[in-house]
């Protein structure tokens, strides 16, 4: 039969791997090399991102955090941020769907110092009805320094 | 003579005036003509400034959502896919990352971004798949090609 412009669909024709084959080339491939690279330390400087404080945050080791916020925890004590979405370094990235094993990532972070902001003014003000106020407000605030980010090769 | 009550022609009068009209005038130094200088004009600026910067905090949100917006939508569409696309694949394939991170990786590791952008490329086609199902036509149902006995 002849070709018309409505034999075949107008978008590309894409074919997708096979599924059997793609989990076995994934898991004999991919992760064996991304192990093996992981366990021969080869992977220069490690970023992370956090879900912390109900923000997340994009993290390398050695920098500095400031939440808007209290952290019950003293200055000076260590917290493990648990909740890792997504590893990477130069090479490799490791995503998480959604947060990433505990086994495989630890953040280390220290508390360094809780201060209050900077005194901000909060004022309304409508004209022509004698309604002013002014209140100064001062949050909160945490400064953690992100210690260490380390990974382990338990990939499967 | 014994004095029970303050005589009454006495009244008292304000002597830190100097420290209450700088404390207006100290927000008001960097602004520009006789309002920083001028207490009456000041004490206006000063009023205005403040309202905005309350209501500018709030707005501050919604303008760095935008800004970040458009900084992802450049990016995919550097990898060939749409900021809709982009985002409605990710979020299909259970990775939770927010706008201000995704920006983040976009300009500081570009190959991340590039494999998230490989990821809901591929979590889109596999979504037209789904969609399309098998690709033969219902029973019963009159094609285009008619075959005559």
């Amino acid at each position: 039969v002849a070709k018309t412009s409505l034999t075949s669909p107008p978008w590309p024709e894409v074919k997708l791997p096979d599924p059997v084959e793609e989990a076995k080339y994934h898991a004999a491939e991919v992760v064996r090399k991304v192990n093996g690279l992981i366990s021969a330390g080869r992977y220069g400087r490690l970023f992370a991102v956090v879900h912390f404080a109900s923000k997340q945050w994009k993290i390398t080791s050695e920098d500095l955090i400031m939440m808007d916020n209290v952290l019950e925890a003293e200055c000076g004590d260590r917290i493990r941020m648990e909740k890792v979405l997504l590893v990477g370094a130069d090479d490799f990235t490791l995503v998480g769907r959604p947060l990433l094993g505990k086994d495989l990532v630890r953040v280390e972070a220290t508390v360094i110092e809780k201060t209050e902001s900077w005194p901000k003014v909060n004022m309304r003000f409508w004209r022509r009805h004698n309604f002013q106020r002014k209140k100064i407000i001062t949050n909160p605030q945490t400064v953690l320094r992100i210690n260490t980010i380390e990974i382990y090769p338990c990939l499967s | 003579m014994v004095v029970l009550s303050a005589a009454r022609w006495v009244r008292s009068r304000l002597s830190d005036r100097f420290w209450r009209v700088q404390e207006v005038l100290k927000y008001a130094r960097h602004f520009r003509g006789r309002k920083n200088r001028c207490y009456k004009l000041a004490v206006r600026s000063v009023r205005r400034a403040f309202v905005r910067s309350t209501k500018a905090r709030r707005e501050k949100k919604r303008f760095l959502r935008g800004l970040w917006i458009t900084r992802i939508e450049a990016a995919s569409l550097e990898h060939g896919l749409k900021y809709p696309a982009f985002i409605s694949n990710l979020l299909k394939s259970q990775v939770e990352l927010n706008r201000k991170v995704l920006a983040d990786l976009a300009i500081y590791e570009p190959k991340t971004f590039k494999s998230l952008a490989a990821l809901a490329q591929r979590r889109r086609q596999e979504g037209f798949l789904a969609a399309l199902g098998d690709g033969k036509e219902p029973e019963g149902i009159f094609s285009r090609i008619v075959h005559h006995h």
